[in-house]
């Protein structure tokens, strides 16, 4: 190989692992966009909407007393705006199933609080309901419980799933940054090596060959120096080291 | 001393590093997984870094005594810290510490990890992961068959390091044949396992991985309860014979498959290791039965496997050894600084030097009773050298009290005792689990970041067996 490819191969593989290292890069950075994307898309609305439905509950809960104490408009009335609350927070926690097994959760939300509604469908006030606590603690709020049991384990599941993403997002950043660091490195280390090949083969035998040819013009010392390579420097070497022995034998 | 003749081999190298990186690309873009770019790059910078000094050095016609040995050992360094990148890159658990203890851990062939899921790493990842194993027991041999035509007298210093200086005086062949011998047994043993592993059951990926660990007697496992996970007998058994003939000198099994007269049944040293170990798993045994262990035929399973695993310096687990009572746990250390036959691909003191230990301290009691007679040290009537006996000597020494003083760092790191003398132990005998906190089930995620580092210098003092790294850092004797 010629002492230009030999040069250019040095820089051509320089070139190619910061290339490669910035296309890794980029690359992953936007993997990591997609993924900021999938972590608001995937988990963050589901954990919105079970937020909502929590509170939709507690509302319900609230108005359950109202009616209890015989507050029935009241009662009713807020019942009402948490039902239609959690009503909200369960279609859109049923339109963004992303998790693989999240609809069995949906479903086991809707089983619980198809059971808790018809605690407050049916009429509390003026019946054996109305100030009944023991009711209340034992049927009411258990099944108040249980719903919020499932929401919970909702949430849980998204919780999980957001850390998975979350933790995962690091690993991507990483991945991001590390060939840019490894390229830097490596291109460091290369640059270290090229240039003592650089030195080794062209610029200490440049040096020799005019210390040489100096040493045999002024006291006709021969010229003894050999060369490593059959490249440019190498036929150069022995075309002077031929021409300065025909010199001498004139 | 040239350095650009060393570049051109440790190149060399790199590039035969480069092949696996690309096998490990391709498993990880055959499965889809998300290693795909960590390797592709570890690939290219290895690539490039092994093929640029093959363009600038020409091929030389000799290489001499002090520039073989600087190959050999900075060709283990520069792998070691090329293996690191695939798992840099790849982030999660791998600090660089980390991805450094794990990489001389495969290229060594130790099997100790820092991993505390190893599950989680997609399928390329574990390719690489096992086939730092393949590289370190079967590159040496690949390296040497390149880099030894130019070697001169070098041959032998370089061989002797790589290869062990006892496995050199057992063998009788010329050193070319002896390492197609070697390659020869190396890839059928690999081969032999993962089909029989494959029909017992496992699957066609962890067969050849496993297969990887056993026949370099590494140790990396697939699954993080090793071969525990699959709970089979059949595969244990199969593993078992395998880490058995591993353990072996890989000339003296070819000699007994090629029906040659010198062969294992005839070899001392190899009825001594078997032997060894059939006493070692019949104390064992016993002593879990009789404490309540197990079962007796569980028991006989367990201590089977362990001390095999751990006498071939192997380190695959199929049951929780650290909770085994003091005596099991005792005979699995002595087993763990013994383990096996030179000319294989196991660490540790090995059975030859044992042999030659004893036969010393009984020709000193001989040599009380007669002072004036002469006493020579024999292995199968052949007369063992004296320079091989003070070798042999100082090597158990020296390798003692490396253990030792490694355990006492250790502690001082806050490590407790027993964790840090069996990990010692472990590391510098590249078997790979110890007890305490790095037992055969857990790992060594909880040693200090220092810690790591010092495991790693026993892991390659005890893969070139002491001499050979110490060498790098004595140069100005060379001149």
């Amino acid at each position: 190989m010629g002492i230009r490819l030999k040069i250019l191969a040095g820089f051509i593989i320089l070139a190619i692992m910061l290339l490669i290292a910035g296309l890794i890069s980029i690359h992953e950075l936007m993997n990591i966009g997609n993924y900021v994307q999938k972590l608001l898309d995937d988990n963050y609305k589901s954990i919105e909407a079970t937020g909502t439905m929590l509170d939709a509950l507690e509302k319900e809960d609230s108005g359950i007393l109202l009616l209890l104490m015989g507050k029935w408009e009241e009662g009713r009335k807020v019942i009402k705006e948490g039902d239609d609350l959690f009503k909200k927070g369960f279609l859109s926690a049923e339109n963004n199933i992303t998790i693989h097994g999240e609809n069995k959760y949906i479903e086991k939300i809707g089983v619980d609080y198809d059971i808790y509604k018809k605690t407050w469908e049916r009429p509390i006030v003026g019946t054996d309901k109305e100030g009944n606590i023991d009711w209340y603690y034992n049927k009411s709020r258990m099944e108040f419980l249980q719903v919020k049991k499932s929401v919970k384990q909702l949430l849980g599941k998204n919780q999980e799933t957001m850390y998975k993403t979350g933790s995962e997002l690091k690993n991507r950043a990483q991945r991001a940054v590390m060939p840019g660091i490894v390229a830097i490195i490596g291109a460091v280390v290369f640059t270290a090596l090229f240039s003592y090949f650089i030195n080794h083969y062209f610029a200490i035998p440049v040096v020799q060959i005019t210390k040489g040819i100096e040493e045999y013009n002024s006291t006709g010392k021969e010229f003894t120096m050999t060369s490593e390579t059959k490249d440019e420097m190498g036929r150069l070497i022995n075309s002077i080291k031929n021409l300065l022995q025909r010199l001498t034998y004139k | 001393m040239r350095i650009h003749v060393i570049s051109r081999y440790v190149g060399l190298v790199l590039l035969f590093n480069a092949i696996f990186l690309f096998l490990s690309f391709l498993v990880s873009v055959f499965n889809s997984d998300a290693a795909v770019y960590p390797l592709l790059y570890s690939f290219l910078i290895t690539f490039l870094f092994g093929i640029f000094p093959l363009i600038f050095v020409p091929k030389t016609d000799f290489i001499s005594k002090e520039e073989g040995f600087f190959i050999v050992i900075l060709s283990w360094l520069i792998i070691c810290f090329f293996g690191t990148l695939p798992f840099i890159l790849w982030g999660g658990e791998f600090t660089f510490t980390n991805a450094w203890f794990e990489s001389v851990s495969g290229y060594t062939t130790t099997g100790s990890s820092i991993l505390t899921n190893i599950e989680v790493l997609p399928k390329g990842m574990l390719f690489w992961r096992s086939a730092t194993h393949f590289i370190g027991g079967v590159g040496i041999i690949v390296f040497a068959m390149v880099v030894l035509p130019n070697l001169g007298h070098a041959r032998f210093v370089l061989l002797r390091s790589e290869l062990s200086p006892l496995a050199g005086s057992n063998f009788k062949f010329q050193t070319r044949k002896v390492l197609h011998i070697l390659l020869y047994v190396y890839g059928g043993l690999t081969l032999a396992e993962t089909i029989c592993l494959h029909i017992f059951g496992m699957d066609l990926f962890d067969a050849l991985l496993h297969s990887f660990a056993t026949i370099a007697t590494g140790g990396f496992s697939t699954k993080n309860l090793s071969i525990a996970f699959y709970d089979s007998p059949a595969i244990e058994t199969v593993i078992i014979i395998f880490m058995i003939l591993s353990g072996m000198h890989f000339g003296l099994l070819f000699a007994t498959i090629t029906g040659l007269s010198f062969n294992i049944f005839k070899s001392s040293v190899a009825k001594y290791y078997v032997f060894a170990m059939l006493a070692g798993i019949i104390l064992v045994a016993a002593n879990l039965y009789i404490n309540g262990y197990y079962s007796l035929p569980d028991s006989i399973r367990f201590s089977a496997f362990q001390v095999i695993s751990l006498g071939t310096s192997t380190g695959f687990a199929n049951a929780d050894s650290a909770n085994w009572t003091g005596f099991a746990r005792m005979i699995l250390i002595f087993f763990t600084l013994q383990c096996a036959c030179a000319g294989s691909t196991s660490g540790g003191i090995k059975v030859d030097r044992i042999i030659i230990f004893i036969k010393s301290i009984k020709n000193q009691v001989l040599m009380l009773r007669h002072p004036r007679g002469v006493f020579t040290v024999k292995i199968d009537n052949n007369l063992v050298e004296e320079d091989i006996i003070r070798n042999a000597l100082v090597f158990i020494v020296l390798y003692v009290l490396i253990v030792f003083l490694s355990a006492l760092v250790l502690a001082g790191f806050g490590v407790d005792s027993m964790t840090a003398l069996s990990a010692s132990a472990a590391t510098m005998g590249n078997v790979g689990p110890g007890f305490g906190e790095v037992s055969s089930m857990a790992n060594f995620s909880t040693i200090p970041n220092a810690g790591k580092w010092l495991l790693t210098a026993n892991m390659l003092l005890g893969r070139l067996e002491i001499y050979g790294f110490i060498s790098l850092f004595m140069l100005k004797r060379w001149r």
